[in-house]
């Protein structure tokens, strides 16, 4: 079983961060631990470095509130002080909102409420929300995945079970913005690919570019996970 | 961010090479700033942040006040035709504006095959292409580093070159830049005066004629210009600006950490290696100061990586003493420190097994020639029984696996040296079966031939390259002669090396085919993935350029080079002594031994030059047993 890491950063990942890959988020984090002076536990292996571990990795291009990181500390130092130390270090749009001993493990994770932004550059087309609804109707709402490695075939999965709750609201003329709350590990729903359904299924409807942000993170019981 | 840039990153791979924001990115306010220099790399982010030549002059610009420096690269194929497609000019990291607002606009030329991307991306950049085309409201294009100093091939496209280290002639041409706004701007009564500030050439003031049979008539600056520009150095490396606190990319790069420089220049005097001659007089950093700026780089960086960058690092007399104030603080902090460029000398053996933490089972060497007459010729001071008494060392040691690298198509080259390098290598291998300690897992030694271009301001610079077939013959030779399964042989290929050689010692008329093969497509060409052969022949032709005559025609010393009006310090009769000493064997002994009056000391205003102090008696020791 993994081990469980005594202390954790809540961050947010927006702006020109969001195009920094998962490995490269964490490489930016191990050297801005050691930039602000904070000794952080390391590995012990042939090439020892700081350890850290994030709750959820999150696909290149998106932007998230609601980013978790683990590691171990062993600065002697109030951890209310590790945000500030830390945003000093960091590169743009990487911000750490606080830090704090960890409760409970990573694998309790369930939901994740998300943000998607639609553009549509001649304007919002008649009846989006009336599609999406239509879309979600549990006999339409089996996607096939990709594979995750050559050894794989497609999988297909029954997303309706996966999409738990959303709502839809315009944004100006040019833009809707979804709000979902979706599955995350075991299954995971990635909100790409339930945009990328829905615009294969209604092309008349899909939006010209989609943003994708992270909310905030549940445990099962619908409490937020920290 | 462009709305149409945020759409692209999504397709692209790779897109934090350009987004900007990293670690210590210079973000200035526009209002005030007054000069913006656009600082191009003429290669991807992951080989131009990787310069550390780039991170100097970033933040020697950014150091003056009302200076924007930003940077930008060349785009990976993907990104450039969605750029293309959507009409996006080439941008500024920093900024995200397009570079042909700017002010100036520099590029770095480390490579000769990055010249089609400088005309790629001023293409993409939506400047024109040529210097005569560009009026008082169009950026400066200026061009720095190795390849300025016979930048000819790029005079169409560039206003300026600097030429050698640009940490105080580029303050002194940014203010000039100033100064010739504030009295009433014009493009080319700037450039008049720049061709006046040391280390600035301005091609289009020199005018070039030629001789029926294709070679250089005559070169004639305009009144007032000087006739020859001579190379810039820094003249004490203690007190120039170093980038403590430098840029950490949000992606991985090539060269992923702090690079501390130790000195510049060599006293090594190898015949064909052209940083060898440019980069004199040597001049080294202090322990003390590199200590200092070490440990701050780290921490201020954060990297567990450190490397000592010099063209020859166990010439840097007081390694010993950097390596042991570096280690006490990377030790504990499990920072690697690597020293990379150490010849293979007792001394510096130990110094190798002292930074390993484990054991480094692979070696390599550079022996650059096959046998000792050869090796003479070039004037690498390696005996075949100093590498052979290292290669003991290593396979003593554990190691079981040596790399050794060669040159074919040197001057005088035979086939008995060819053969010579068959052996060479025949001879580690019994090496390895008398020593090596661990004799069950086998050895690996590996071989590998490059193709040999020579190059401006070496004593080959009036060599003919063989012909490409020449060099197959030669390669297939060595195949033939290397039967031992243990050794592994390489090979390039030589068609890149042999654009390389028509591009390196070209003239100004090169301009047109340089030109012709970018409108072919031609760009990345240092890139297998990109670079075409018949793509380049095309265009040769096209332009009406014989690519031999630049190539594989050899030079008589009458000969005006195309690079005559640039000095970098060295004498050419010191140059073409060196050669007659290669045709004869005979050696030239490093700097250190005896001064061999290569002209660079003069470059020194207050100061000796480094080779001129006495050498210690660890130097002594360790050149005895040199490799």
């Amino acid at each position: 079983m993994a081990k469980m890491h005594a202390h954790r950063l809540l961050y947010e990942k927006t702006g020109r961060a969001i195009y920094i890959s998962h490995l490269d988020t964490m490489a930016q984090f191990q050297r801005a631990f050691l930039r602000a002076g904070l000794e952080i536990w390391q590995t012990e292996g042939y090439n020892r470095h700081a350890y850290v571990s994030i709750a959820l990795p999150l696909s290149l291009g998106f932007s998230s509130r609601c980013e978790i990181l683990e590691f171990d500390l062993l600065s002697q130092v109030p951890l209310e002080e590790v945000p500030a130390l830390l945003n000093r270090t960091l590169p743009e749009g990487l911000r750490v909102l606080s830090c704090y001993g960890a409760e409970r493990p990573f694998k309790q994770i369930r939901m994740l409420d998300w943000s998607i932004t639609m553009d549509y550059d001649s304007g919002v087309p008649e009846g989006v929300e009336e599609g999406f609804r239509e879309f979600l109707a549990p006999e339409h709402l089996i996607v096939r995945t990709p594979p995750k490695n050559s050894n794989q075939g497609y999988t297909e999965q029954h997303q309706t079970p996966m999409v738990h709750r959303w709502a839809m609201e315009p944004v100006g003329e040019r833009q809707l913005r979804l709000s979902c709350n979706l599955a995350a590990q075991e299954p995971s729903l990635n909100p790409q690919l339930l945009m990328e359904t829905f615009s294969a299924r209604y092309p008349e409807l899909a939006p010209d570019f989609a943003r994708y942000r992270r909310e905030e993170v549940f445990q099962e019981n619908g409490e937020i996970f920290r | 961010m462009d709305a149409r840039l945020e759409r692209i990153l999504f397709r692209v791979q790779k897109p934090a090479r350009y987004t900007g924001g990293e670690y210590n990115a210079v973000i200035k306010d526009k209002a005030q700033v007054d000069l913006r220099f656009a600082f191009c790399f003429p290669d991807t982010y992951e080989i131009g942040m990787s310069n550390l030549g780039v991170r100097i002059l970033y933040g020697v610009m950014n150091g003056m006040d009302g200076v924007w420096c930003e940077r930008c690269f060349a785009p990976w194929g993907d990104m450039e035709a969605e750029m293309r497609k959507a009409d996006l000019p080439l941008w500024a990291l920093e900024s995200g504006d397009p570079i042909r607002d700017f002010d100036m606009i520099g590029f770095s030329l480390g490579y000769e095959m990055a010249y089609t991307n400088v005309l790629n991306m001023l293409d993409l950049a939506e400047v024109p292409l040529h210097t005569w085309e560009r009026g008082d409201d169009d950026p400066i294009v200026m061009a720095g580093g190795t390849c300025a100093y016979n930048g000819e091939p790029l005079a169409d496209f560039i206003d300026l070159f600097s030429l050698g280290e640009g940490e105080d002639v580029t303050v002194e041409m940014l203010e000039l830049y100033r100064e010739v706004r504030r009295t009433g701007w014009s493009r080319r009564e700037f450039l008049r005066r720049a061709a006046q500030i040391p280390g600035l050439y301005v091609p289009s003031l020199y005018n070039i004629t030629y001789h029926e049979d294709g070679t250089l008539a005559s070169i004639t600056p305009e009144k007032g210009v000087p006739p020859v520009v001579t190379k810039r150095i820094v003249q004490n490396l203690d007190t120039a600006y170093y980038p403590v606190k430098t840029i950490i990319p949000s992606t991985e790069i090539v060269h992923d950490r702090v690079m501390l420089e130790v000195f510049r220049g060599c006293i090594r005097g190898c015949r064909f290696c052209q940083a060898g001659y440019c980069y004199r007089p040597v001049r080294p950093k202090s322990p003390e100061v590199l200590i200092e700026q070490g440990i701050a780089s780290c921490k201020d960086s954060g990297y567990q990586e450190m490397t000592l960058s010099s063209l020859s690092t166990s010439d840097y007399r007081p390694l010993a003493e950097l390596c042991d104030g570096l280690l006490d603080y990377c030790e504990p902090r499990n920072i690697n420190l690597s020293v990379p460029s150490l010849r293979a000398d007792n001394f510096s053996m130990a110094l190798e097994q002292r930074l390993q933490k484990a054991r480094k089972s692979s070696f390599t060497f550079a022996p650059e020639a096959g046998t000792q007459r050869l090796r003479d010729t070039i004037n690498k001071n390696v005996r075949e029984e100093d590498l052979l008494r290292s290669c003991r060392t290593v396979f003593e040691g554990g190691g079981n696996a040596v790399k050794l690298y060669f040159m074919l198509g040197l001057p005088t080259e035979t086939d008995e040296d060819v053969v010579g390098i068959a052996d060479l290598a025949q001879k580690v291998y019994m090496v390895w079966k008398q020593y090596g300690s661990n004799r069950a897992r086998g050895v690996r030694i590996t071989v590998s031939t490059a193709f040999f271009v020579p190059k401006p301001f070496t004593p080959f610079q009036w060599e003919a390259q063989i012909s490409m077939e020449e060099y197959r013959r030669r390669v297939a030779l060595l195949r033939r002669s290397i039967t031992n399964k243990s050794i592994i042989y390489n090979w390039h290929d030589p068609d890149v090396s042999y654009i390389e050689a028509v591009l390196a010692r070209g003239d100004r008329r090169l301009g047109k085919a340089l030109e012709a093969v970018w409108r072919r497509g031609g760009r990345l060409d240092a890139w297998s993935e990109y670079f075409s052969f018949e793509r380049w022949m095309d265009a040769f032709r096209e332009a009406g350029v014989d690519p031999d005559f630049y190539a594989c025609r050899e030079r008589p010393y009458e000969e005006l080079l195309p690079w005559s009006m640039i000095s970098v310090g060295v004498r050419p009769q010191y140059l073409w002594r060196e050669r007659q000493q290669a045709y004869r064997s005979v050696i030239t002994p490093d700097c250190r031994k005896q001064c061999t009056g290569c002209g660079a000391d003069r470059l020194l205003c207050d100061r000796k030059c480094d080779a001129l102090y006495p050498i210690s008696a660890r130097e002594r020791h360790a050149t005895e047993g040199e490799v």
